[in-house]
């Protein structure tokens, strides 16, 4: 399994190097208004194919790219019940802080764990290369993340349990 | 090859740029105002700014002969400022578009611009004496999105312009009284206002960035979101062109691409560089970059050394410094425009770019 | 004169303050006719794609992979209807499933070096996409095929009845990603990004 990361990975970042080519586009439908034209889907031809990178049915990435922003949503891998407590509470943490992170979305698309949403504005101020790499650990990290936050939890809870039941015994 | 002259001039994107005749002042587009900077010896200083607009400007154009600024922004308005002892002095515009301004350039013979805008209109607009404004006229059909942008041809009366809807088209501009009847040409015959001498669209549809005529005029190139540029030889008005060709790239979009000579095009974007096409009626190929690969790095040079390496490791946690490019413009370049040339040919063109950089290339 | 209260044949109900005026605004932007970004397509039917398909496994058998999947891409069925689509998807995945890891990058770099060889990796391209989002449904696609649709492997029929981690079925999904995962990888590498700009802004769905 872990031999598909990396071409996984790679193919991540060749299609969020593609998406990225954002340019400041002035709303249409509004005057004098610069809107994400990904989150106002006013007109369909600003809008480009969204396309979806899958590793397996459990873990894949959504990127719909417009001509000023792109949403990429994130599926992280959860296999277990446990995991998608782990996940949930984890993806919340981030989104709470959401203002601080700049490119991340309050709320996942659905179907989806987390969301970023990326505009030209981000572009102009950030490098792009370093957007696409952020996000590529992001994805790597993710998972590192919550393997170790599921065994500290399965270490607790058996120091727990043993703790509680030494007396009975 | 001569090295780029490179002028970091402030840490915002730039919309657009232009050069005076003389050279000596460049107009740059930043945020809301438009900076004119002077050349003093190697670099460029700060000589004024324009404040006129309430939003973003988008574009922006210095009539080489007159010597007038024109300027439009995102707020719906266009101005044109003229030069005079005390400054520069805005002169009203009537554009009447309910949308943003994306997009202004000066006919050659400078008696009109045209504006692109989001409102699905271009707006001719020519000086009405009594009055003292700039009045205008609007093409409508069968623009169906926001134009991204227009180039004149060089008879001033032809007019191509670039949009979302995937279109590349071109337009008869002329108004009585102000323009002379052009001659007929490649492109057709009898021209009134809001004809259409030409639709082109490509296989593969992305949205169209940049438009320009060949310095003949004869031929047009225009480069979409689909990472290709397609040149079109018209043959007469009703006639199907001679040649489309379509020349698709492996690179990421172009923004921007400029004319050098009849059988040249060098077009910039999102690659953050500036690339070489060559070729004719027959067929159109990229033939390379202008940017020599393999640089140290612009500025001081980094050292491969294995020293360097471990102390890259130490210090980041990783092997090497990526996070500056290797090409001079730091990020994606936005116009393109002749700086020095004779006749079509191009010895020198300037960039600029949304990191903030001109940069003036040797062809 | 009429209060609001009165409901007259001309009123729209109750909900007539939701009506996206927008879209009954034939001036508005959101109308915008999507089908003028592509020139008119031929329509193709489900026969002709399924005749396609025997044509392309006959080229297999007989070992030509290469021309298998030139055949395949060249034909692509832009004008078919999602039934003729998802036939064309697994003619083109068998072909991409049965080409060898070592022959992929020599096999591309021939035909993008033929003439018209950048399209036929674009419309691959597509297909790779096209077979990836269609394996993250709950219908067991691998596609390794860059071009065709996804083929029902052996073995992912039959969910397992043990509740938990789900079995046989995310392995041989995940083996048939991978493919197409490496299959992206190289196209990539021989027709680059451009590839995918255009995979992005082309409005002909394969």
């Amino acid at each position: 399994m872990s031999q598909s990361l990396r071409p996984y990975l790679q193919c991540v970042r060749s299609t969020l190097t593609s998406a990225l080519s954002l340019s400041n586009f002035s709303s249409q439908a509004s005057e004098r208004h610069n809107v994400p034209e990904i989150e106002a889907k006013t007109s369909p031809e600003v809008l480009l194919n969204p396309l979806t990178i899958s590793r397996n049915e459990n873990e894949r990435v959504l990127i719909e790219p417009s001509i000023n922003s792109v949403r990429i949503s994130i599926k992280i891998k959860q296999a277990d019940e446990i995991e998608n407590i782990l996940v949930h509470k984890f993806t919340r943490f981030l989104t709470q802080r959401a203002e601080a992170f700049f490119i991340l979305r309050r709320k996942p698309v659905k179907g989806y764990d987390i969301s970023f949403l990326v505009t030209n504005f981000h572009t102009e101020e950030m490098l792009k290369h370093k957007l696409v790499d952020f996000i590529i650990q992001f994805m790597e990290e993710v998972d590192k993340e919550i393997s170790e936050m599921k065994l500290f939890l399965n270490a607790r809870a058996r120091f727990v349990a043993e703790s509680f039941l030494t007396p009975f015994d | 090859m001569a090295s780029p002259e490179v002028h970091h001039l402030f840490h915002h994107p730039i919309a657009d740029h232009s050069f005076s005749a003389d050279k000596q002042t460049l107009a740059v587009a930043r945020d809301t105002s438009v900076e004119l900077y002077a050349r003093t010896g190697n670099g460029f200083k700060l000589k004024d700014e324009l404040k006129g607009h309430d939003k973003t400007v988008t574009s922006v154009d210095i009539a080489l002969k007159s010597g007038r600024i024109v300027t439009c922004s995102q707020d719906r308005n266009a101005l044109v400022w003229e030069p005079s002892p005390t400054g520069y002095k805005p002169t009203l515009v009537l554009l009447r578009i309910n949308r943003a301004a994306t997009s202004v350039r000066w006919s050659p013979s400078e008696t009109k611009f045209a504006v692109g805008s989001g409102a699905r209109a271009i707006a001719i607009c020519y000086f009405e004496e009594e009055n003292d404004w700039w009045v205008s006229k609007h093409i409508k059909k069968p623009i169906r999105s926001t134009i991204t942008t227009v180039a004149w041809h060089p008879n001033s009366v032809l007019l191509a312009a670039g949009s979302t809807d995937a279109h590349a088209r071109v337009f008869s501009s002329f108004i009585k009284g102000v323009d002379e009847r052009p001659e007929p040409g490649v492109w057709g015959e009898r021209l009134p206002f809001n004809t259409v001498c030409g639709e082109y669209l490509n296989n593969s549809a992305g949205w169209v960035h940049a438009v320009s005529f060949s310095p003949s005029g004869d031929a047009l190139a225009f480069a979409a979101h689909d990472s290709s540029i397609t040149v079109v030889y018209p043959n007469g008005a009703d006639e199907p062109p001679r040649a489309v060709i379509s020349v698709s790239t492996q690179l990421l979009p172009f923004m921007s691409l400029i004319w050098n000579g009849e059988s040249e095009i060098i077009a910039a974007g999102h690659d953050c560089e500036a690339y070489r096409f060559k070729g004719n009626e027959r067929g159109w190929q990229l033939t390379g970059s202008l940017e020599s690969k393999g640089r140290a790095g612009p500025g001081d040079a980094r050292e491969e050394t294995a020293f360097n390496m471990f102390k890259q490791m130490d210090l980041k946690g990783k092997t090497k410094d990526d996070t500056q490019l290797k090409t001079v413009h730091q990020n994606t370049i936005s116009t393109i425009r002749v700086y020095e040339g004779s006749g079509g040919a191009v010895r020198k063109f300037s960039t600029s770019g949304v990191d903030g950089r001109v940069v003036i290339w040797n062809a | 004169m009429s209060i609001i209260q009165q409901v007259s044949n001309a009123s729209l109900g109750d909900n007539w303050r939701t009506i996206n005026i927008d879209l009954l605004d034939p001036d508005s932007s959101s109308n915008f006719d999507t089908s003028a970004l592509h020139p008119a397509l031929d329509p193709v039917s489900e026969q002709d794609v399924r005749a396609l398909g025997q044509h392309v496994r006959q080229q297999l058998r007989g070992g030509d992979a290469e021309g298998a999947l030139r055949t395949a891409l060249e034909n692509a069925p832009y004008g078919g209807d999602a039934a003729a689509k998802e036939v064309h998807l697994q003619t083109v995945t068998e072909v991409l499933q049965s080409i060898k890891a070592s022959e992929m990058t020599p096999m591309l770099q021939r035909i993008f070096g033929a003439p018209g060889g950048g399209e036929l990796l674009d419309v691959l391209m597509k297909y790779l996409y096209k077979g990836m989002a269609s394996s993250s449904s709950p219908s067991s696609s691998s596609t390794p095929a860059k071009r065709a649709g996804s083929n029902l492997t052996p073995q992912s029929t039959g969910f397992s009845q043990m509740g938990g981690r789900p079995g046989a079925q995310n392995e041989s999904s995940g083996a048939a990603m991978s493919v197409l995962l490496s299959w992206h990888e190289k196209v990539v590498d021989v027709a680059g990004l451009g590839c995918i700009t255009r995979c992005m802004t082309d409005f002909r769905k394969v």
